[in-house]
């Protein structure tokens, strides 16, 4: 039975609400974003192992086509899979099953949600780039100057966040949680593929030039030139530009078709 | 910053809301308000817009015109105010699987500001009678063991409005009257309920006051009872009527019809 409508009380102290500051709220977010993707670590080092193994299985081919070679196109592969599989599979699951939907209705600014998670997969980025450093130095004896190894990681981060806007864009334009995985899933194959392939010559000069200027070709094009003594030329400061081109245009699409849910 | 709050204007104000999904309109002028320590309902039959309203409330979705303030914050133009001032406890939610509870609510928490101790988290989990299940995650609750927990999230800011979509939907019939007793335990410490209902029984045992939703349009507003006694004597509702008794369900019925909503 339904009680009469209780007056407000003359006596009683409303609470003040005090809007949390954002650093706060992202704080909160970035904390939980981490123990997430620790608890998914068998995911993540999947990330980190498969350019690994590939470095390790070019051993042979370090004295031919240089290590720079070498480590720009595995560094590559790991940032392929970072903002592919890893980012953009984790935001099209969470949108599905309704997570940023919460999210949406606290007072945590929206920029804040999606910054912790790209914190996150920046924090994977800087990883993987030092495990490779690593592992091309101690198994494949890949050695650079200490200059062109921080030329490289910075530019990893570069391209990391080439791989992270193309995640963007792929989970703004597509709603389907399975449709994006599909979509990621192919584009990572060809890009790996094509990207590899050409790298070898393998695929004649069209195709080969056309690979060159795609997301991996400018990626593992500037990481080379990074990990090169004086190996950067004016093509490698186009491949910024069209780097910087493509984070443009994906972010733009990524944020402007964004839903924060599937429904 | 704080929020100065004047304990005698409405809680939530709606005025002349419009939804539009495309030239469907779900949502046609709805207008109401609720009070300070007031259980408010929501009712109407599947599609007639109670779930766009809430949604339009929550700043899930972008009305298509009219205001909705909540606390004099209106929610397009200051809309974190607007959500500060507000907990919600969405239909289906869901949480980040890899967490455990006790993570989950000092996540919230933290959200809105409040940094909860690991001890002063045990204690919250120990009242909703979930101490036991702090490693556990939310997936692995029961029905009613999730809507106490989604309760807590949504009230761990002590927000003076609280919106709940069909709260005890799928509960059993216990954890359905637990919840009843927490909504009026929170509506005598001040806060204001806001929630969407198909239940009659609901409706008549926990809401002050109701309003019967249909086609987008509010058809009428007030206490379950008064609307029992205003109706009673409609044809329609008469009609509607099983047992001589009119019941606030025969008034639902007769005012909105007998046709099943897709």
């Amino acid at each position: 039975m339904s009680s009469t409508l209780t007056p407000p009380l003359p006596q009683t102290k409303r609470p003040q609400y005090t809007l949390p500051s954002p650093r706060s709220v992202f704080t909160s977010l970035l904390k939980a974003d981490l123990t997430t993707q620790w608890r998914n670590r068998r995911a993540a080092m999947l990330a980190i192992l498969i350019p690994s193994v590939i470095l390790i299985s070019w051993k042979g081919l370090i004295a031919q086509f240089g290590g720079a070679f070498a480590l720009s196109n595995c560094i590559t592969v790991g940032l392929n899979a970072i903002g592919l599989m890893g980012y953009t599979n984790s935001v099209a699951r969470d949108r599905d099953k309704g997570v940023f939907q919460r999210l949406c209705v606290t007072p945590a600014p929206r920029w804040t949600i999606m910054a912790s998670r790209l914190a996150v997969q920046l924090i994977m980025i800087v990883i993987t780039t030092l495990v490779l450093f690593y592992v091309g130095y101690q198994v494949d004896h890949i050695v650079m100057n200490t200059a062109n190894y921080v030329f490289a990681f910075l530019t990893a981060i570069l391209g990391g966040a080439l791989y992270l806007s193309l995640g963007q864009m792929i989970v703004g334009l597509v709603k389907n949680q399975e449709t994006a995985f599909g979509i990621t899933r192919l584009v990572f194959f060809v890009f790996i593929m094509v990207g590899q392939f050409a790298s070898f010559g393998m695929l004649g000069v069209q195709v080969g030039s056309i690979a060159d200027w795609s997301p991996y070709g400018t990626t593992k094009n500037i990481l080379a030139a990074a990990l090169t003594p004086s190996g950067w030329t004016g093509k490698t400061s186009m491949a910024v530009l069209v780097t910087l081109g493509y984070i443009a245009v994906f972010t733009t699409l990524g944020i402007r078709y964004f839903r924060w849910s599937s429904k | 910053m704080n929020m100065p709050t004047n304990q005698y204007q409405p809680v939530l104000e709606v005025e002349d809301l419009v939804v539009r999904y495309g030239s469907f309109q779900a949502v046609k002028n709805v207008s109401f308000a609720v009070q300070p320590g007031e259980i408010f309902g929501l009712l109407g039959p599947n599609g007639a817009g109670k779930t766009s309203t809430l949604s339009a409330i929550e700043g899930l979705l972008k009305p298509t015109s009219g205001s909705i303030r909540v606390l004099g914050y209106d929610n397009r133009e200051q809309p974190l105010h607007a959500r500060a001032c507000t907990g919600v406890q969405l239909q289906s939610t869901s949480f980040q699987s890899e967490l455990t509870i006790s993570e989950i609510i000092r996540l919230f928490a933290g959200i809105h500001g409040i940094d909860l101790s690991p001890e002063r988290t045990a204690a919250i989990l120990t009242d909703i009678k979930l101490g036991d299940s702090a490693s556990k995650r939310f997936g692995q609750l029961s029905g009613g063991q999730q809507q106490r927990v989604s309760l807590v999230i949504a009230t761990i800011h002590q927000p003076p409005l609280v919106l709940m979509d069909e709260p005890t939907t799928g509960l059993d019939p216990q954890s359905r009257r637990q919840l009843w007793a927490r909504m009026e335990a929170m509506r005598d410490k001040g806060h204001s309920i806001l929630l969407t209902t198909h239940s009659m029984e609901e409706a008549e045992a926990v809401c002050d006051r109701i309003a019967i939703i249909d086609y987008g349009n509010i058809i009428t507003t007030g206490a379950p009872q008064a609307i029992i006694d205003e109706n009673r004597d409609k044809p329609e509702v008469i009609a509607a009527s099983r047992r001589g008794r009119i019941t606030l369900e025969d008034v639902f019925i007769g005012l909105t019809g007998t046709d099943i909503r897709a």
